[in-house]
């Protein structure tokens, strides 16, 4: 979680729009973008930018879920659990994930290896249920084909004792 | 509207919607280019990545023009005979022609599909017949034709005379009369107006203005400009899930193209309207879908609705008079300003004109967009259209509205869908999320699933949305689990009201329409749950023990190969066995079983 | 303009809100998130009052619904008092150990219900302090998360160093939510501590370092200047007043 960032990274992304407060959401996104989460220091960063108090751009980070205050995994789960895909079982596919891996949405291996979330809805309703591992889009996943794609990204071979 | 060849030519399209490319489209089309370019085809020919068909179920649909063959499922490894037989040649290959299932065979263009045969298109018109990319293609079907007209022969009074006159309603979920939005925002005096389109599509199991983003953004360019020109906006902003890529990439190309051939800038095509487009990427909050919940995004706020007691027409974003529509809504205007409003509203109810987009998902056997006239019934959009439900099980609701609507049952299939009769069914249109629910679905967890997501969402400023939810998500969470008593039914429905009437924007006020629909049309569900400790549909699991019939049972295995956790057991061709000690009631054993062995108690 | 509230005729000026028109003529509506400092939030939704205008009956918000003319308001209807009864057994569960809140779940009579109760909460979420801090112009605690999840709190819930300690916060609070622990020398709050500053002539702890040097920083007084409490000041401009009397 030390992972080193680069101010003059950051700054150049906020350089990308005027110091104006209505492009705090771009800005930030921008920043997800590219370090896959928002780094504390990003976050100030911001706030002086644009003029704005810490705690405007804090309320932001936490109300949209579109960012993430922690680095998420090498591999990311996001588990659609639009209505679709939940009437055809993503709700089971949550549970194996937590079997194998132990996490649940929202968290990462201890090894930073793996990460879940859940999504509301990828517009990908005919695929139901459908798994995205970082871009890769895995269509209508079972509760014994979920346990091969963790598999093939290099996951336990074996459930962890729970 | 005529399919624009090139003459002489050969036009290959194929569909590069979000289905379509999980399902492997990007290969198909570069396999494509890559063999035409290399293979000595004497037919010259050109391929093109069109938006999404909307019948994802049989993705990835390659479509070749003049001669209107629809290939479905199409591989990369197809590739090579497609150019070699149907390009080269003419010749058909069967085996990736879509197959009806009644009467067995093969058809050859699309047209002749059920799934689309009794499909309208307005708002989809171009989608799937064009590059998303190219503005010569937009225009060659009429684009900016309409916007042609209002400039030359149209006064902006005439053009919102012009939309109320159609009966155009809000596409987006409340269903309020367009034109009276667009007239009241231009009788407010002020010197700075706004233009917003409505991108920020969050209902689950909805994906029709992603589709038009994505498949044909200059229609939603153009009915803007429309707009800006009938009301006085000067600025324009489209707010678009960040979630949605694609669509950000194709309007982003469209505005700026737009911007070249001079229909978007200063002077457009040389009239004293000046209007910009700026497009805006959501944060992934559903409330946003809510104006003023938007609109403070817009500014750089948290997305927090509040009172619309002033409505945005007169304040809006910055305190100026703003309009906002969603994308369908948008998409609709230069058709109606081409065609006329006469022509436009001939279709549909008395109250809701037009025709309306549905995505179509769930237990049924066709998924994916599509549009038909308002007024068509749900027996005609789920079962002529849809094909009738999956694994021929029973059909048991179908959702419509997304998490502000409710859940519809089996009695009133035969109900002409608009928006009024949706209302009054104690559901809503909403963007036009159809869900088919077949009888493995839980109405109560379904219930507790709409609540589950709305927790999530709600902005949490107001309290009935936010301890509302909360309550209702712990009660419901109980009767999936077989606790809970008829005074918790009775509290879960006062809490309800109290939504319903004291919320603030409309997600909380609408919040309780899962529950009160579902307890309205289900409440034996519910007091199995609760007085029984049952769940009919077996899908809660604490209430759920799954076991195999052995009189059915052919002892196939299929269960136990699809098992997880190896609860089942048993010899072939001999009726097999669940040990309910290892079971994890997923239930995927029950979705394989063609034999209906698979029970619950 | 003439509007009427709970049958009685009012005149009351354009632009004030329905809650505003109804305090000024002392008719009760309740509230919780509302101050007369910062105006309707239109949060907790309370002050639900039903209005009829000659073409409509609706259920609105007095804090933030601004008068018409002859509008007809019913501050309490059976179904509004049901409503706020519903509201108030709601936000008691969550902020049950409030005495504030106990009380009210009294007085609005609510029934029983089998929900968890979420001890050791006070919270409402009414944002007062929110706005407090706004207006201190710190503006260093806001609502974090979102729905269910929402709360108030600094950024990354550490010291803040916008904080100036001045608890306006944990003054403005209503349930007592915000924790202040304050001894002669030092205050702690949002977890962080300051140093007291005491009154230079009846040496009282009265404020915080950074609130001195804040004030100081603002109004460009130099800081021992400001080091009196509000007490003393107003004993050493009355006793100036008194000289110039004579």
């Amino acid at each position: 979680m030390t992972a080193c960032i680069d101010m003059q990274d950051l700054s150049s992304i906020l350089n990308r729009y005027p110091p104006e407060k209505r492009y705090i959401l771009a800005i930030m996104q921008d920043i997800q973008g590219e370090y896959k989460y928002l780094p504390k220091a990003g976050l100030q960063m911001i706030a002086d930018y644009v003029d704005a108090p810490l705690s405007r751009i804090y309320s932001m980070a936490t109300f949209y879920k579109a960012f993430s205050l922690v680095p998420k995994g090498r591999i990311n789960f996001k588990v659609c659990d639009g209505t679709a895909c939940h009437i055809k079982g993503s709700k089971i596919i949550i549970d194996q994930i937590d079997k194998y891996l132990g996490i649940k949405p929202g968290e990462t291996t201890a090894d930073q290896e793996f990460s879940m979330e859940t999504v509301n809805c990828l517009g990908a309703c005919a695929l139901a249920p459908v798994v995205v591992a970082n871009e890769k889009v895995h269509p209508k996943v079972t509760s014994s084909g979920i346990i091969d794609i963790i598999k093939v990204y290099g996951g336990p071979n074996d459930a962890a004792d729970n | 509207m005529p399919q624009i060849i090139e003459a002489g030519k050969k036009m290959i399209l194929v569909c590069c919607g979000t289905g379509c490319l999980a399902n492997g489209s990007t290969d198909v089309y570069q396999e494509l280019q890559q063999q035409l370019a290399n293979h000595d085809v004497t037919v010259s020919t050109y391929t093109k990545a069109t938006g999404c068909n909307g019948w994802c179920e049989k993705g990835p649909l390659v479509k070749i023009m003049p001669d209107d063959i629809t290939y479905c499922q199409v591989a990369a490894k197809d590739v090579g005979e497609i150019v070699a037989k149907t390009i080269a040649k003419g010749e058909l290959i069967n085996r990736l022609l879509y197959r009806d299932p009644k009467t067995k065979q093969r058809v050859k263009s699309h047209h002749q599909i059920d799934f689309y045969k009794k499909q309208h298109k307005v708002a989809l018109r171009n989608i799937g017949e064009i590059d998303p990319a190219s503005i010569d293609d937009y225009i060659s079907r009429d684009g900016y034709q309409a916007l042609n007209k209002v400039l030359q022969a149209m006064t902006p009074g005439l053009v919102v005379e012009e939309i109320i006159k159609s009966g155009l309603r809000g596409r987006g979920g409340g269903g309020f009369p367009t034109g009276q939005k667009w007239k009241a925002c231009a009788d407010v005096e002020s010197s700075l107006r706004y233009i917003i389109c409505n991108g920020d599509e969050g209902d689950p199991g909805a994906f029709m203005d992603r589709s038009i983003m994505e498949g044909d953004p200059h229609t939603v360019i153009e009915g803007m400009i429309i707009g800006a020109y009938a009301v006085g906006a000067t600025a324009g902003f489209i707010y678009v899930r960040d979630e949605y890529s694609l669509a950000v990439k194709n309007l982003g190309i469209a505005i700026d193209d737009a911007r070249q051939k001079g229909y978007l800038g200063e002077n457009i095509l040389g009239s004293p309207l000046s209007f910009d487009i700026e497009i805006v990427r959501g944060g992934g909050a559903f409330v946003c879908g809510e104006e003023t919940a938007l609109m403070a995004s817009i500014e750089g706020n948290v997305g927090e609705p509040r009172d619309k007691y002033v409505f945005p027409t007169e304040k809006g974003l910055w305190g100026q008079p703003t309009v906002i529509n969603n994308v369908e809504t948008w998409a609709n205007v230069p058709v109606i300003i081409n065609g006329g409003a006469e022509a436009w509203a001939s279709i549909g109810t008395e109250g809701s004109k037009g025709t309306k987009v549905f995505s179509l998902v769930g237990k049924v056997i066709n998924t994916g967009l599509v549009e038909v006239p308002m007024g068509t019934t749900l027996r005609e959009i789920i079962y002529e259209i849809g094909g009738g439900i999956l694994n021929k099980r029973k059909f048991k609701a179908v959702q419509t509205g997304g998490p502000s609507g409710g859940c519809i049952p089996a009695e009133m299939l035969d109900m002409a869908v608009d928006f009024d009769s949706l209302t009054e069914a104690g559901s809503m249109m909403g963007s036009g999320g159809l869900i088919v629910m077949d009888d493995h679905t839980c109405m109560v967890e379904i219930a507790r699933y709409y609540v589950n997501f709305l927790a999530g969402e709600s902005c949490g400023k107001c309290t009935p949305c936010r301890e509302g939810l909360k309550a209702m998500l712990e009660i419901l969470n109980n009767f999936c689990q077989g606790k809970g008593s008829d005074a918790d039914l009775q509290f879960l429905t006062d809490i309800s009201e109290t939504m319903q009437m004291m919320s603030l924007c409309a997600l909380g006020r609408t919040a309780a329409n899962p529950v009160l629909s579902t307890l309205r049309y289900f409440k034996d569900e519910y007091l199995a749950h609760i007085h029984d400790q049952h769940c009919p549909a077996g899908v809660c699991r604490d209430l759920t023990e799954f076991y195999i019939d052995p009189e059915p049972c052919t002892g196939c295995g299929l269960c136990s190969e699809h098992c997880p956790v190896e609860a089942v057991s048993g010899a072939k061709k001999e009726a097999h066995v669940i040990d309910p000690a290892i079971c994890i009631r997923c239930g995927e054993c029950r979705n394989q079983c063609k034999f209906d062995a698979v029970m619950t108690r | 303009m003439k509007i009427m509230i709970d049958q009685q005729v009012l005149e009351v000026n354009p632009g004030v809100t329905i809650l505003e028109a109804a305090r000024q003529h002392g008719i009760h509506i309740p509230t919780l998130c509302y101050h007369e400092a910062f105006g309707g939030q239109g949060m907790c939704r309370m002050c639900m009052v039903e209005v009829k205008t000659p073409h409509s009956r609706k259920v609105v918000a007095a804090c933030t619904y601004p008068v018409q003319s002859g509008i007809e308001v019913q501050t309490s209807t059976p179904e509004i008092e049901k409503g706020r009864r519903t509201i108030v057994a709601l936000l008691y569960r969550s902020a049950p150990d409030s005495g504030f809140m106990h009380k009210l779940y009294k007085d609005y009579n609510c029934p029983e219900n089998g929900l968890t109760i979420n001890n050791g909460e006070r919270c409402i979420l009414c944002r007062l302090c929110v706005r407090a801090c706004e207006e201190m112009g710190s503006s260093a605690i806001s609502a974090v998360l979102r729905g269910t999840e929402k709360r108030i709190g600094t950024p990354f819930d550490e010291a803040s160093a916008a904080c100036i300690g001045c608890a306006a916060c944990a003054n403005i609070c209503p349930t007592e939510a915000i924790a202040v622990e304050q001894t002669a020398q030092e205050r702690t709050i949002w977890n962080r501590t300051f140093a007291m500053v005491q009154c230079q002539s009846c040496g009282r702890s009265f404020a915080t370092r950074e609130q001195i040097n804040y004030i100081s920083q603002k109004t460009g007084l130099a800081g021992l200047e400001l080091e009196v409490c509000d007490l003393c000041r107003k004993k050493k401009l009355a006793a100036k007043i008194e000289q110039f009397a004579r």
